[in-house]
């Protein structure tokens, strides 16, 4: 493949070869190193492919062998452009196209992120943009170490980040943190904690069951508490032999705490729904966009107030990573109109139901026993609403960086310590 | 002399190919053949080719016989090939 584009480019000749020692003919072109191919025998002469070079250096040959040779086809780049070569609009066509081709790879034409399962492209997009880095930059002005330093200080849970350049797209790849516990873990053992984090309560509960790993459990078990409390101390007191603190030992607690707290729940449901009866009509709209300039070939206008529209849209690249700001898409509006129509009191209740019920499983899910339930439906004139209470046993604690405990200063104990000692002293 | 060049290479484990000069053939199916260390084609026809050659001539016999390309080097015939030949 690559040998006949080489070929092609410098061009070649189909010659014929015809005369009483045409293989003496193929022999010397051997001896002389002139490169043939498509060698085929047609009706008692040769024909052959030849570079323009090899034709040449074929006149001593020709002389020595008494062929007789002919040109059948002129093939290659060089004839096709003398063919053309009156056609100056088509060369600047050509030179305009090889132009912009090496203008616009010199910037970033496509955005691509891979790896965010909890985040959107579009909102890591904005983010990019923030920081100045959009579709349309130049590629000199892309900082791949800097673009990976904003995204890690931004996202706390984004553990790491590659960006890398790939002809005109910047492609950045991001794991997420799908385990906390284990980065903790890890995070631990490579480096010792110089801020310790507690474990607050995150909402206010009863305290029902404690399996605490590291740290010191501050809450009762069976005690109620408060949002905010501490419930596990990442603060170790270290006492001496007297019993008084010295020191703190700082650690990340880690703790699995279990609590009874009341849930609320409210949802509401319209007692009406919109019913789509479609006229049969589809708008189709296909268009071209080169950067900013948009040129649309039909339209979705029509006079109807509701319509439900659907879009694709495609963006023109050369091979896998030569993207260029030049999109095309189609748009579809589906015209209807709305009928406002009543749902039957066993919809809204079915409704209501199925809605609860998986709210209930994505609790479950998240590891929360549900104990009592008074969750009613409430039907009003134009809502209806479920609403009331959830007892829950659930995993209460969030993490906190501790707020330092100053450490008694063994002097300043000492002076007040010894005072009254020394009044007494002297009033004997 | 033949006798001597064979044993040297083989006593060397050089290539027979190089040392003796000999013609290498390497086909594919009964589609391709590849010849290296030739001479020179003698007659060439889309039924026969026939081959020059340190140790006589090379014979292929077939069907659209074409040469893909012809080297220094070495040579591609294809085609449906029906038989190849030596002849001393």
């Amino acid at each position: 493949m690559l040998s006949r584009l080489i070929c092609y480019m410098r061009g070649y000749l189909c010659i014929r070869i015809t005369g009483y020692s045409t293989e003496r003919f193929l022999n010397a072109c051997r001896h002389k190193g002139i490169y043939l191919w498509g060698l085929r025998a047609v009706s008692g002469a040769y024909e052959m492919n030849i570079p323009i070079s090899g034709f040449r250096r074929l006149k001593p040959i020709i002389r020595k062998t008494g062929t007789k040779v002919t040109i059948v086809r002129k093939s290659g780049l060089p004839f096709y452009l003398y063919q053309y070569r009156k056609r100056k609009l088509f060369f600047v066509g050509v030179f305009c196209c090889v132009f912009l081709i090496f203008g616009m790879s010199r910037y970033i034409w496509n955005i691509d992120i891979t790896g965010n399962l909890t985040r959107t492209d579009e909102t890591l997009l904005e983010f990019l943009a923030t920081k100045s880095v959009k579709n349309g930059m130049a590629k000199s002005e892309v900082d791949c170490q800097r673009i990976v330093k904003d995204i890690r200080k931004e996202y706390d849970d984004i553990i790491w980040v590659s960006a890398s350049i790939r002809g005109t797209r910047l492609i950045i790849q991001v794991k997420e943190n799908e385990d906390s516990a284990e980065t903790t873990a890890y995070k631990e053992e490579d480096e010792p904690v110089k801020t310790p984090v507690d474990i607050v309560a995150d909402r206010d509960c009863t305290l029902e069951d404690a399996i605490v790993r590291k740290g010191l459990l501050q809450a009762k078990i069976g005690k109620k508490v408060k949002k905010g409390d501490v419930l596990v101390s990442g603060q170790v007191p270290v006492n001496n032999d007297a019993g008084e603190t010295v020191g703190y030992q700082y650690q990340i607690s880690d703790a699995d705490l279990t609590g009874k707290t009341v849930l609320k729940y409210k949802d509401s449901c319209e007692n009406t729904y919109i019913r789509k009866e479609e006229p049969g009509i589809v708008k189709q709209e296909h268009y071209l966009k080169i950067g900013k300039v948009r040129v649309a070939l039909g339209g979705i206008k029509n006079q109807y107030e509701h319509f439900t529209m659907t879009g694709e849209q495609w963006q023109l690249r050369l091979f896998d990573n030569f993207y260029f700001p030049v999109y095309w898409g189609e748009r579809k509006a589906v015209p209807y109109i709305a009928h406002e129509e009543p749902y039957s009191q066993e919809e809204i209740q079915q409704i209501l139901t199925q809605r609860f019920v998986s709210y209930c499983e994505d609790l479950e899910k998240k590891g929360v026993e549900i104990i009592e339930n008074n969750v009613k439906i409430y039907t009003g004139s134009k809502t209806s609403e479920a609403k009331g209470r959830l007892t829950v046993r659930m995993p209460v604690g969030t993490e906190k960086k501790s707020e330092l405990i100053k450490i008694p200063d063994p002097k300043e104990k000492e002076e007040t310590g010894e005072q009254p000692d020394g009044n007494d002293g002297n009033s004997h | 002399m033949h006798s001597l060049k064979n044993r040297i290479s083989e006593l060397s484990e050089l290539p027979k190919d190089v040392v003796l000069g000999i013609p290498m053939l390497t086909m594919i199916g009964q589609m391709e053949l590849i010849i290296e260390n030739y001479r020179g084609i003698i007659e060439y026809t889309d039924i026969l080719v026939r081959i020059h050659t340190k140790d006589g001539q090379i014979k292929v016999v077939g069907n659209s016989l074409k040469v893909d390309y012809y080297t220094n080097d070495e040579m591609k015939i294809t085609g449906c090939i029906v038989s190849v030949e030596y002849v001393k």
